[in-house]
């Protein structure tokens, strides 16, 4: 449930700070959320990593398809990828580990309780 | 983060892990090596993904912008803007907003070329390439034509109103409506200025008069003995159809015909093997005007195809301005104001290049004892520096002291010398480097409302030169040959000239009206294709700075038995791939290979010498010429001379008819059949290879593999492999990387103007829109746009207007 409630909190955070603040704005939901929601580090990295993910996903899924893939295509001949998907593919998991790895961070530095 | 630490248990492991991820975050807030900032990039709210433009965009919107009046902007569906304004800053400043909205990346970048400022976003690579443009003066340049625009309050205005415009836009921009480009080379446009305009249009003038062989000539005429240097490099091709036509009379000139030095004088002798920059035979572009008496309609017809170096973004931006007094379409060039080439609702213009020379090279003598000096006119001068800094991204800022001279800037130098080595001192003397201003004639003929005020506004177009043609609703058809240009002796300027002598110093400027010109001939058509300017009347002497001919005969040929000519064969005529040169060289060459019996030359002697996309007999001949000339060239001047400075294909074609031996300078019968025939086995080797490699014989257009690269050479936003045919000496000149850049075909009618046009690629620069490259197949098909000129009115009900913009 906990981890449910933070990942679906770090999707929602982060779409609202990326709007205002840079990319890397996600890392401090992560790192906040997690330091605040007491988690299994395990779940923590978890919640993070699924949250960005969605976020980004979700949002990639939003230019992308009134675009008719016509940037994701050129993007992933750009970086060599076979196919467009695999670009976003791509895109999402650097967020990911990212959003996953600096909530495994605010869980590691949570005070025990 | 107190009440971390609240327990006193200080949590070495988490800490360590914060700063891991610090670091991976500041690794990718960062470009590595080659690679762009990927976090930055990848990010969809902010990053590449938000320049996904959805296809189905709705453009409409409204827009507040201080200071501005009331005004419209109209887009048809191609994405044309047609702006109307009540007041000229109104309409420059939209023009300016609206080129940025859509060019932006493309329109720093060419200024920032101009100016020799690519390292500073690119890094080291491009160093090499913005020390040149900082040697050739082109801020110097810019900066003294700048003074000139500034100081005439016409072009003060609409210069300061798009620079304005374009500031809007920059000023309004977040991060994520960047374009792509700027996210991938991780830089932020910085404000325009003026400034860039000018650089811009001394960009373009660069680019259509740098073609300059001075210094290779220099050596050749020291190689070669004089008879057989004239008979390989004439000044003037034998029977050149110039763009005046032949037997147009001159004025008496104004000024007196300077008395030539002796040559030993002017001219100093190279003894190393510098070439100079390679000469791209077949670059060039045409226009031609029917006259109403030579038309179904009895209205001119006037058409273009300027041919440049293609990419995308395109080069030019279709636009429609209007404002009381003035309502002219055609193609924009985004980084300055106007129209460049159109039409306006009085009459129309098209553009080529005239290659009448205006780049001298001089010979510096330094003084021995002081580096500081050199000689001129037996008097010790100082030379005036310039320093230029060369910011580079990634590495220390480089700093070249650049000398000027009388002449103009030291272009080589110990410190700079050519790639091939030249240990001299050279100075350029450059048209582009005087205080100009093209964009006065630009704005004037945007409004001209008959031939006369046409002409007084194109007087004021003075580098690069152009063959102006005309044609206006009252059915007038012209021709100007128009640029600035200098009273120069015979010969003056045609090879490096000794700079320390006053006697090959630049004399008086040529009165622009006395520029050679023609109106309503009566042949009825004009037309120019970068062939000599004028017969040997014209009273001026000027050199060849690249004039060629192939394209000039066929048009020439087609014009002259054109009656009763539809816009639609004019158009055909735009895209004729009819090659002049198989025509008249390959029956000869054919005569010589009676005792070959091959399937392959079966097909060429049935062929009809178009050069035609899918065509393997094009293919075959392309070769076969090209084998034949390295053949003929090779053994003569090979070692010493790059490809791009052999003899002139005209020329080759010309004493292979004759039979003249090109050392000799006489006829010897069948000289060249040794080599046509060796030639052949070499082509059809190649043809078999090619074939081998991809399992049929190979098409034309295969092997030509004409491609529009995006201006940063990314391949992901390029296109190859166009199935285009033709080749710089067609009338549909496309080449490799060349062609026509904007093709326009319209009639102008006295009730209406009928117009049709289009330019390889799309209004939008953003590799991710819709809009990127739009008009590519039908300019591949050669097919056309019917254009949208809309009346000069407030309100518009037309069914082509998509989206349109309120402003105010």
């Amino acid at each position: 449930m906990r981890f449910l409630f933070s990942a679906i909190l770090i999707a929602l955070l982060s779409a609202v700070a990326e709007y205002f603040l840079p990319w890397w704005s996600m890392a401090v939901v992560c790192f906040i959320v997690a330091l605040f929601i007491n988690e299994r580090k395990v779940f923590a990295f978890w919640s993070g990593f699924c949250g960005v993910a969605v976020c980004w996903l979700a949002v990639a899924l939003w230019h992308d398809i009134p675009n008719e893939h016509i940037l994701s295509s050129r993007m992933a001949i750009l970086f060599h990828l076979p196919g467009s998907w695999l670009f976003m593919a791509a895109s999402v998991l650097i967020g990911a580990v990212v959003g996953g790895l600096a909530a495994l961070s605010g869980a590691m530095v949570r005070p025990k309780r | 983060m107190a009440d971390k630490t609240k327990k006193g248990r200080f949590n070495i492991g988490g800490w360590l892990m914060v700063i891991i991820v610090t670091i991976l975050v500041y690794l990718l807030d960062k470009p590595l090596g080659s690679l762009p900032a990927l976090g930055k990039l990848l990010d969809p709210m902010n990053g590449c993904w938000a320049n996904a433009e959805p296809v189905n965009k709705d453009f409409s919107d409204g827009h507040k912008f201080e200071g501005l009046k009331g005004a419209s902007v109209w887009f048809d569906e191609r994405l044309v803007p047609h702006i109307h304004a009540g007041n000229e800053h109104d309409l420059y400043f939209l023009e300016g907003y609206i080129h940025a909205y859509f060019r932006l990346w493309q329109m720093d970048m060419q200024t920032r070329a101009a100016a020799g400022r690519v390292s500073e976003v690119a890094g080291q690579k491009a160093l090499e390439f913005d020390r040149r443009q900082r040697r050739k003066g082109m801020v110097f340049g810019a900066e003294n034509s700048l003074k000139t625009m500034e100081a005439d309050p016409r072009t003060r205005l609409i210069m300061d109103a798009y620079t304005e415009g374009i500031n809007a836009y920059i000023t309004s921009l977040k991060y994520r409506e960047l374009p792509i480009e700027y996210k991938l080379m991780g830089f932020t446009p910085e404000k325009w200025t003026n400034l860039r305009i000018a650089l811009l249009l001394k960009y373009m003038a660069d680019d259509l008069t740098g073609k300059v062989d001075d210094i290779a000539l220099t050596y050749l005429r020291g190689a070669l003995p004089k008879e057989q240097f004239e008979l390989l490099f004439p000044q003037r091709i034998e029977g050149a159809t110039p763009a005046i036509p032949a037997g147009t009379v001159f004025e008496r000139p104004s000024l007196s015909i300077p008395v030539a030095p002796a040559d030993s004088v002017a001219f100093p002798h190279f003894t190393p093997s510098d070439f100079g920059e390679p000469r791209e035979d077949g670059k060039g572009s045409n226009n031609w005007v029917v006259s109403g008496a030579r038309t179904v309609s009895g209205s001119p017809i006037l058409c273009n195809d300027p041919h440049l170096g293609l990419s995308l973004p395109s080069l030019w931006f279709e636009a429609q301005l209007q404002a009381p007094g003035i309502n002219v379409y055609g193609a924009s060039l985004p980084g300055t104001p106007g129209v460049v080439l159109g039409f306006n609702d009085s009459l129309s213009w098209g553009f080529t290049n005239n290659y009448r020379d205006v780049k001298d090279y001089y010979l510096i003598r330094p003084v021995a004892e002081n580096k500081n000096k050199y000689w001129f006119a037996g008097q010790q001068l100082d030379f005036t520096k310039r320093i230029e800094h060369i910011l580079v991204k990634g590495q220390p800022e480089l700093t070249d002291t650049v000398n000027y001279t009388v002449h103009g800037p030291v272009m080589y130098d110990d410190n700079y010398t050519d790639k091939n080595g030249l240990r001299k001192i050279l100075s350029v003397c450059w048209m582009g480097h005087r205080a100009t201003n093209e964009l006065l004639a630009v704005y004037l003929a945007n409004k001209a409302k008959n031939y006369n005020e046409f002409v007084d506004a194109i007087m004021n177009f003075q580098c690069p030169g152009q063959n102006i043609a005309y044609a206006d609703r009252q059915g007038n058809i012209a021709i100007w040959a128009q640029g600035q240009f200098i009273n120069q002796w015979k010969g003056q300027g045609r090879y490096v000239m000794d700079g320390s002598d006053s006697a090959t110093l630049w004399g008086d400027l040529i009165p622009p009206h006395e520029n050679p010109h023609v109106l309503n001939p009566q042949q009825g058509f004009v037309s120019s294709a970068n062939q000599v300017t004028t017969d040997s009347t014209y009273p001026y002497a000027y050199n060849n700075g690249g004039f060629v001919n192939l394209r000039a005969w066929r048009i020439n040929e087609m014009l002259g038995k054109a009656h009763k000519v539809s816009i639609d064969d004019m158009c055909k005529i735009q895209n004729d791939v009819h090659s002049y040169l198989a025509e008249h060289m390959l029956p000869g060459m054919l005569s010589y290979c009676t005792s070959i019996d091959e399937p392959f030359l079966n097909g060429l002697r049935k062929w009809d010498y178009n050069l035609s996309a899918e065509s393997a007999d094009a293919t075959l001949f392309q070769l076969w010429w090209k084998y034949f000339f390295e053949g003929v060239w090779y053994p003569i001047l090979g070692g010493h001379v790059p490809y791009s400075l052999m003899p002139l294909q005209e020329r080759t074609m010309q004493l292979f008819l004759a039979d003249i031996h090109p050392v000799k300078g006489f006829h010897v019968d069948g000289y060249y059949s040794s080599i046509v025939i060796k030639s052949y086995a070499q082509a059809v080797d190649s043809v078999k290879n090619i074939a081998n490699d991809r399992g049929g014989l190979a098409q034309w257009y295969q092997v030509k593999n004409t491609s529009i690269n995006h201006l940063a050479k990314l391949p992901a936003f390029s296109y190859d492999h166009l199935k285009v045919g033709g080749w710089g000496n067609t009338i549909n000149a496309v080449k490799e990387n060349h062609g026509p850049s904007w093709r326009l075909v319209v009639q102008m009618g006295k009730e209406e103007i009928e117009a049709y046009g289009l330019y390889p690629g799309g209004q939008s620069g953003n590799p991710g829109s819709k809009y990127y490259a739009t008009f590519l197949d039908h300019w591949v098909e050669g097919k056309y746009y019917r254009l949208l000129f809309l009346p000069n009115a407030p309100q518009q009900n037309n069914e082509r207007i998509k989206y349109s913009w309120k402003v105010n």
